[in-house]
């Protein structure tokens, strides 16, 4: 635009040195400013504020902190928060948030917790003893403070403040010694008092302490899909769960398997690497893997789809990393067969049911 | 009086237009259409030439919405490795489309004769003209976006192709965010942004339109650009950052990132580091668990749990589009698409629903905007609009359109003149 205006400024000098009388020059120069507004009408940077109906998904948990309380950078395993008291002798004790799903119950939390102050172990009846609820600012909580178990003045204490909403529960412990605990209780009050704590759609990322591991898959518990009718068997191995060959009439295969792994065998990149060098395509990194990698729902689960089409071989790939296993769909084999079968592929795939829900 | 006398007292004659504005007859010169239709040629050749070098948005930019380009001889041209290195100036779009639009005008105003005879040639002209006002009013104003929907899901917002804005989000209330964006243009190294919508001042630290982005081993050097980021997704993924130039290839995927520094009046809080996903930060989880927060990094100030992001920039809609469902259909044994289709509601503002059916070529418009079937993919459910507002997209048409009736008029004109003459000359049987 500045360009095109100092174009415009400079025809107008021309004119004006052709002796041409102002008022000429004048018309001359609301006709280029006309034709220059054209180029002009381009907005200026600004900061935008506007308000929007959620979009987040996630929990939210907000807080007011006490003046005198720090917060800790480092968070650690399950913790959302964590804090400390400051006093003239540096940072003592630690207040933390806990999200947990809705399955914690308060006698699971007090285990935890008992057990690293030396109690046996709590059942519903001895957690009844220890157990209150408070109501701070609308909200209940319920109220657990433990002791470790030694001969001490001032022993190592906890208390556990347990908040619990429709689907999700909130910890927030309190550990330091009794009589910092005894003098912040007005501030842990007021703390808890300014909580917000919302379950968003998406699960709660803290893990459940002392939960078991999700089981591995048993023959018996293996997914179920819909193989397209000339799908042959393929090649047995104890690798796969399933094992499809598929041929036409000119000699053209294409090998379909489906196996599983514990853990997540590396992540994406190193299996779709594996997979590209399958069908002599170069390596990608985080930055290009999007050229051939996209994102597709299996059994309402994001996965990821490879459709990595080469001269002579391609592969076409759907990768699910599952909480404790990772489950890899591979069709491989001619491209030009492979793009016959494409369809069928996606087809197979949107009829896979873990069924784990 | 005579005829001639009558004729020039007209205030629309030639020589009156011409005594009243004698400063344009030097630009209705034909020798000057010439000239600029020639370079247009030169133009269009060379942003030919380098679109296979910079991609299609990259000529756009060098050459045609520019007043000048520099242009360096090819080197896979004759004698190219010793002509390579001198710049060629070319003539930009600005330039010669400006001068074209006032070369016509002129010729308009101090060379048309105002008659029945040549009003054909004054209607193309003036169609033409249209039709280059039109074209630098759409450069001027259109604005592209996409919108992406998965199958099942609602959006109320479009997201610009190119450009990106630094998000701040107060999730804090169930019923409404409130949100603070700061465009790109605005993120400029050194720079301090405050606005009374958001608490916090930032401090811009680094900003680049595109990156490479590894995660280190812990304990590893980060390198140069998030060596001070000491917050966030940034420090608990390792996260380094190495810029690299914008890909204007119609292929090229940009990652912009920015490191920023929030400031509670003076006292510092910390530097985080945000990247901006191409396809949508909630890519991130896919590409690498560790940096999934780059969607959503959360800050709480006051008591008020805000959520922080580069993402492209986004605006938002009055009214919404759910998409029902979707069909693509391909030729058969090929991947060559044959018909891309959405099923969409169209949630109005006044509360009503309407259903509707985007197919290629065939848009929803709505609310001054068009909605193009863009991209699908049936694997992952979802489908993708190309939505361009342009408010004078009615002008190449309404131009086309004299440009048809000049053409009409002239050819008729001279038909009939020739019908007549033929008539006159033929001898009476």
């Amino acid at each position: 635009m500045v360009a095109f205006v100092a174009c415009c400024l400079h025809i107008s000098v021309q004119m004006c040195l052709s002796n041409l009388s102002p008022n000429t020059l004048g018309r001359f120069c609301i006709l280029l400013g006309i034709l220059s507004f054209f180029g002009s009408c381009s907005e200026d940077p600004e900061i935008q504020s506007y308000s929007i109906t959620p979009e987040y998904d996630g929990p939210v948990i907000v807080w007011k902190l006490p003046d005198h309380w720090g917060e800790n950078p480092e968070l650690s395993g399950p913790l959302a928060g964590s804090f400390h008291v400051k006093t003239d002798s540096g940072p003592k004790g630690r207040i933390g948030v806990m999200p947990f799903r809705e399955a914690v119950s308060s006698l699971e939390i007090t285990n935890m917790f008992g057990m690293e102050l030396g109690y046996q172990g709590f059942n519903q009846e001895s957690l009844n003893q220890v157990l209150q609820v408070k109501k701070i600012e609308g909200k209940n909580f319920d109220w657990i403070r433990l002791t470790e178990r030694v001969q001490s003045e001032n022993p190592n204490t906890a208390l556990l403040a347990i908040l619990r909403n429709d689907q999700d529960t909130w910890l927030f412990p309190f550990i330091a010694d009794a009589q910092l605990i005894n003098a912040e209780m007005e501030s842990f009050t007021n703390f808890l008092g300014s909580i917000i704590a919302r379950a968003g759609k998406k699960e709660i990322r803290a893990v459940v302490p002392a939960l078991p591991p999700p089981p591995v898959p048993t023959a018996s518990g293996n997914p179920t899909w819909e193989t397209p009718k000339h799908w042959l068997p393929g090649k047995a191995s104890s690798m796969r769960v399933g094992s499809f060959l598929v041929q036409d009439g000119n000699g053209m295969e294409l090998d379909f398997s489906i196996t599983t792994f514990p853990g997540d065998v590396g992540g994406l990149l190193p299996n779709i690497n594996r997979w590209l060098g399958q069908v002599n395509l170069p390596e990608v990194n985080l930055n290009s893997q999007s050229k051939y990698v996209s994102e597709i729902i299996i059994d309402e689960k994001s996965a990821q789809l490879l459709i990595a089409e080469n001269e002579e071989k391609s592969v076409y790939g759907a990768l699910y990393f599952g909480p404790s296993q990772s489950w890899f769909f591979k069709l491989i084999g001619d491209s030009e067969l492979a793009r016959v079968e494409k369809e069928n592929f996606l087809t197979l795939l949107s009829t896979v049911c873990f069924h784990d829900h | 009086m005579c005829a001639n006398s009558r004729k020039n007292k007209s205030p629309f004659s030639l020589g009156v237009r011409k005594k009243a504005f004698p400063w344009l007859v030097p630009l209705s010169s034909v020798r000057l259409t010439l000239v600029l239709l020639s370079l247009s040629m030169v133009l269009i050749f060379v942003a030919t030439l380098e679109q296979v070098r910079i991609g299609i948005r990259g000529a756009q930019a060098e050459y045609f919405e520019s007043f000048f380009g520099i242009w360096y001889y090819p080197t896979e041209f004759w004698g190219g490795s010793f002509l390579n290195f001198i710049p060629l100036p070319i003539p930009g779009g600005y330039l010669l489309g400006g001068l074209l639009i006032l070369n016509l005008i002129a010729a308009f105003i101090t060379r048309f004769q105002m008659t029945y005879k040549k009003m054909g040639i004054q209607i193309i002209h003036l169609g033409i003209i249209l039709l280059l006002i039109g074209q630098m009013v759409t450069q001027a104003i259109q604005v592209e976006s996409r919108m992406q929907i998965n199958k099942g899901e609602t959006s109320n917002y479009l997201e610009r192709f190119h450009g990106v804005e630094l998000v701040f989000t107060d999730i804090t209330d169930a019923s409404e965010s409130k949100v603070v964006a700061i465009p790109e243009e605005m993120l400029e190294v050194g720079r301090t942004l405050n606005t009374p919508k958001f608490p916090l001042k930032v401090r811009v630290k680094s900003f680049g339109p595109n990156c490479n982005f590894d995660l280190k081993e812990s304990g590893e050097n980060r390198g140069n650009i998030t060596a001070g980021v000491d917050r966030g997704v940034g420090v608990s993924s390792n996260l380094s950052i190495t810029p690299i130039e914008e890909d204007f290839s119609a292929e090229g995927v940009n990652f912009s990132y920015a490191v920023f520094e929030l400031l509670d009046k003076s006292e510092s809080l910390g530097t985080w580091t945000a990247v901006a996903h191409p396809a949508g930060n909630s890519r991130w989880e896919s590409i690498h668990p560790k940096l999934a927060g780059l969607s959503f990094q959360p800050i709480r100030y006051d008591g008020r749990l805000w959520g922080m992001e580069l993402r492209a920039k986004r605006e938002y809609l009055p009214f919404s589009i759910e998409l029902l469902g979707i069909e693509n259909e391909f030729y058969q044994g090929t991947d060559i698409p044959h018909n891309f289709e959405s099923h969409i509601n169209l949630n109005l503002e006044s509360g009503q629903k309407r259903k509707a059916l985007v197919y290629m070529n065939t848009p929803l418009r709505h609310a001054g905007k068009t909605f193009y079937q863009y991209q699908m993919n049936k694997a992952a459910d979802y489908s993708v609009f190309q939505v361009i507002r342009n408010p004078s997209w009615l002008v190449p048409y309404i131009a086309c359109i004299l440009v048809s009736i000049g053409l009409l008029w002239q050819f008729s004109f001279h038909l009939i003149s020739f019908l007549r003459k033929q008539a006159k000359a033929a001898p009476a049987v």
